[in-house]
């Protein structure tokens, strides 16, 4: 079995630090790995970034990360990315890691993703250029998402995104925000490849629990949702075959 | 007879409000609804720190002094999870 951890929507900033630490003092027995879902600060400030290392680093197990919309406001990405990965964190955009716990290969692909909506309600890449850029950026992120799930070796994959790959895990906000919320292209990534869980953050007002039309397992875990430090789920696992 | 807040300017501060959040740099916070409620304007949600509780009033009472505001905003728990879900 994999203990999967994750939480997304923290929005770091110097008045929460320290928030989460009394309940991540026990997350090595209680966790293999925690994932971030993305919105780890407010406006994606290289101080913000500090804060969230100081409260999720060296927590005594591995940490992966995406960035979501907040991170980049302030156009700071690759420093903010510098600041987490100094402090032992992975972050993914369309990239992937392997663990071995416990002698089973747990892979985790992740990208922020973006919107456009979902089937049958959706963006079209057609008109004007800044339509075709706002669905071709979607497009080309599930893209990388799902060639980064599907080239992994690994005994179990998890997906890990800012935004919503389902609509069922919206369910509470507004109808009129679904497309800023996610994008069903983020589902058939995820439906691309044997995949066993998706973990996303992003819609605040939404519901914890949703599945692909492929039959994965999505989980909302944006901090406002899960109200908790964070979430843990059990992934039940074949032994992995000898070689 | 309804009040004012079917008045059409009345939802202009609304997305007005709404905004203000979202982009003033001192807030950032997108998980605020804003609606009209029995002429108050109704902010709802949940933030992470009392502070930032704090800086929303301030931020819309400021720019918005003549609004009546009615405010449903909580600070959201970190506690540690009781259980796990298990999935298969």
């Amino acid at each position: 079995m994999i203990r999967i951890a994750a939480v997304g929507d923290v929005h770091m900033d110097k008045d929460v630090v320290g928030r989460y630490r009394p309940a991540l003092e026990r997350l090595p027995e209680r966790a293999d790995v925690l994932l971030l879902a993305g919105d780890l600060t407010r406006y994606g400030t290289v101080s913000e970034a500090q804060c969230v290392a100081d409260e999720f680093g060296d927590l005594g197990v591995p940490v992966i990360a995406v960035l979501g919309n907040h991170d980049y406001h302030c156009d700071q990405v690759s420093q903010v990315v510098r600041v987490l990965t100094d402090a032992g964190i992975t972050v993914l955009e369309g990239t992937s890691t392997v663990l071995t716990i416990n002698g089973i290969r747990l892979g985790v692909a992740g990208a922020k993703g973006f919107g456009g909506g979902f089937a049958g309600r959706c963006a079209s890449e057609f008109g004007e250029p800044e339509m075709k850029a706002f669905v071709h950026t979607t497009q080309s992120i599930a893209d990388r998402l799902g060639q980064a799930l599907r080239e992994m070796e690994c005994d179990v994959r998890v997906a890990l995104t800012h935004y919503s790959p389902v609509p069922d895990t919206l369910a509470g906000e507004p109808l009129e925000i679904y497309p800023f919320l996610g994008s069903y292209l983020l589902g058939q990534a995820i439906d691309s490849a044997p995949t066993a869980l998706a973990v996303h953050g992003h819609a605040h007002a939404g519901s914890e629990r949703g599945m692909t039309p492929g039959g994965v397992h999505v989980r909302n875990v944006a901090h406002p949702v899960i109200k908790q430090a964070y979430s843990i789920y059990h992934l039940t696992v074949d032994a992995p075959s000898a070689a | 007879m309804t009040g004012d807040s079917r008045q059409p300017q009345n939802e202009y501060v609304e997305a007005a409000v709404q905004r203000l959040l979202t982009e003033h740099t001192h807030i950032a916070e997108q998980g605020i609804s804003v609606s009209w409620r029995d002429q108050r304007l109704l902010l709802c949600g949940e933030v992470a720190s009392q502070q930032r509780r704090e800086e929303i009033l301030r931020l819309v009472t400021e720019y918005f002094p003549d609004v009546a505001l009615s405010v449903d905003i909580g600070v959201l728990s970190a506690r540690e999870p009781a259980e796990a879900e298990e999935l298969s």
